[in-house]
């Protein structure tokens, strides 16, 4: 077929561009400090990811996923903790809002009304109290869910408002709003069980 | 003094040391800010435990370190739940072309803002993820392959670029110059180009017969002349101006492209495309990205889920455009196609701020 043809000899195979920046890892290339920072915050990403999920399957593909990306970018290592969490948090999301979670083997152990202990708090939290926190959690605002995830996940103030681009002293009422929206969530449908 | 807010209060459960020391006495003997304090522990408890998982032990990094490699190795992307079937039994042709594709598409549609070099549905903060979330599902090369042979040329290379003059001369483009930056975003922009893209298809009446088979149905008769019939699907080069907030995110995104073009060297494409659109089986996610190509780059390839983002028509320049605004507000994006070329202005921004940056382009 002639166009075809045509188009692939139109095609330039390698073009005539600049190096790209030092920082910016050159297409194909993967950023020298990936396995260090891959090492150093694997669990971060997967926890951040298997918050939002309730899976831990499901978290580390996300992590999989966040990791190539980063792999590719140009965020400085010393950023990574933020961008990565960022990053795990609204891919998550973004699975869990389009219905993407996976029925897991985890699941699958705790659909039989397992409930969960928090150890310092002594709060007991049904499966299906989990499930419904989830789902509120995909409809809060993206800023609040994301705050949220991070701070339960071990992120500083600090962090949590340099990663999301909030000021310090407004982490604290967006992770408070999204508490007190999920709760009133799980309270919501206490009172009409 | 006043008492102090809900979101110190919060604060004062994880990092006291953070919370002025006023605050904390005033705390300490005020009944009203201790109900408050006890209330906010207890959502945070609640909230806390109803996000833990019930998985034991700790994940196996090595593990996850070697699957990472593998995946790197082959250059593929990794599994989507959603991916339709035919998606995981074409990875070769077509996983690829749709990771090159959404390199430019980026550029494109501007309204991913994450650095054109992450191709990858993963971002930097919730100000990209509204539309971007899209981009990787909807801004991809459709999946034609069981109805005849796709062929993808072009690699995608999309990178960073020193100055305005390289960009316009690789790309071809004029770039837009922004008259006047909105509040809060300043300094210099990052210049990022993406070369052309395209993909051949070549229909043939006997695979998608055999399609149509698998689908239990028969194949609509195809137009005369349709058998060997190819179309080419045009993406690219583009290029993109952004700005970055102090966190990192971008702030503002002004992109141009050539628009995503079709042409056929047998029949229309329309007629092409509308038949397309006919047959059995053909998954609904390929018929969205199909109908988005126009032969003459008309159509804005841009289809968003009304979920996550509203749309209104406007106007820039006396050309008709779109305005896309997250639900959460967070970003907006107006986005229009003039002679065949797609312009983009985005960011975390307001849609006054940035059809304000739109309009005052030069």
């Amino acid at each position: 077929m002639d166009l075809v043809e045509q188009r692939r000899a139109a095609v330039p195979v390698a073009r005539a561009v600049p190096a790209p920046a030092a920082a910016v890892p050159a297409r194909g290339a993967v950023r020298p400090d990936l396995e260090v920072v891959f090492r150093r915050d694997y669990r971060l990403v997967v926890g951040v990811a298997a918050r939002v999920l309730g899976s831990r399957d499901g978290a580390e593909d996300v992590a999989q996923e966040v990791f190539l990306s980063f792999g590719r970018c140009s965020v400085p290592a010393s950023e990574a903790r933020g961008w990565l969490s960022v990053a795990a948090a609204h891919t998550a999301l973004n699975a869990l809002r389009s219905g993407r979670r996976r029925a897991d083997r985890e699941e699958a152990v705790a659909a039989a009304g397992e409930t969960v202990v928090d150890d310092v708090a002594e709060v007991v939290v049904t499966r299906e109290e989990r499930d419904r926190v989830r789902t509120a959690l995909a409809h809060l605002p993206r800023k609040q869910a994301t705050a949220l995830v991070l701070r339960h996940s071990g992120l500083s103030y600090a962090e949590v408002a340099a990663a999301l681009g909030l000021s310090p002293g407004s982490v604290g009422t967006t992770v408070r709003r999204a508490e007190s929206a999920l709760r009133e969530e799980m309270v919501r449908h206490e009172s009409s069980d | 003094m006043s008492h102090p807010t809900e979101g110190l209060l919060r604060r004062l459960l994880d990092e006291p040391a953070g919370v002025p020391d006023a605050d904390r006495r005033h705390v300490l003997n005020c009944p009203q800010c201790l109900d408050g304090l006890a209330t906010a522990r207890q959502d945070a408890a609640l909230v806390g435990a109803a996000l833990t998982t019930c998985s034991a032990g700790e994940p196996d990094v090595d593990a996850a370190w070697q699957r990472l490699s593998a995946t790197r190795a082959t250059a593929s992307i990794p599994r989507r739940a959603t991916a339709p079937e035919r998606s995981g039994r074409l990875a070769a042709l077509v996983r690829r072309p749709a990771a090159a594709a959404l390199a430019v598409a980026v550029v494109l549609t501007g309204a991913s803002t994450a650095a054109a070099n992450d191709w990858l549905p993963a971002f930097r903060t919730e100000r990209v993820a509204p539309v971007s979330f899209t981009t990787a599902d909807l801004v991809s090369l459709p999946d034609l392959s069981a109805y005849g042979e796709l062929v993808v040329t072009g690699e995608p290379d999309v990178r960073q670029v020193p100055d305005a003059a390289t960009a316009e001369e690789l790309t071809g483009l004029d770039l837009p110059e922004v008259a006047e930056l909105p509040s809060g975003v300043v300094g210099e922009p990052v210049l990022q180009v993406g070369t052309e893209l395209s993909a051949t298809f070549t229909f043939s009446t006997e695979r998608a017969a055999r399609a149509a088979a698998e689908a239990g149905e028969e194949l609509p008769t195809p137009p005369p002349g349709l058998d060997g019939s190819a179309v080419r699907l045009d993406a690219g080069p583009g290029a993109a101006q952004v700005w970055q907030s102090a966190s990192g995110a971008p702030a503002l995104v002004v992109g141009r492209a050539v628009a995503p073009t079709a042409f056929s060297a047998g029949l229309p494409f329309e007629q092409v495309r509308d038949y397309l659109l006919t047959l059995p089986g053909l998954p609904e996610g390929v018929a969205e990205q199909l109908r988005t190509f126009a032969a003459d780059g008309s159509t804005l390839p841009l289809p968003v889920p009304a979920d996550e983002v509203t749309t209104s028509s406007t106007q820039v320049g006396g050309v008709p455009a779109t305005l896309l605004v997250s639900r959460d507000r967070a970003l907006s994006a107006v986005v229009w196609v003039q002679e065949g070329v797609l312009t983009v202005v985005a960011g975390s921004l307001g849609d006054d701020e940035v059809l304000a940056v739109a309009r005052g382009l030069r």
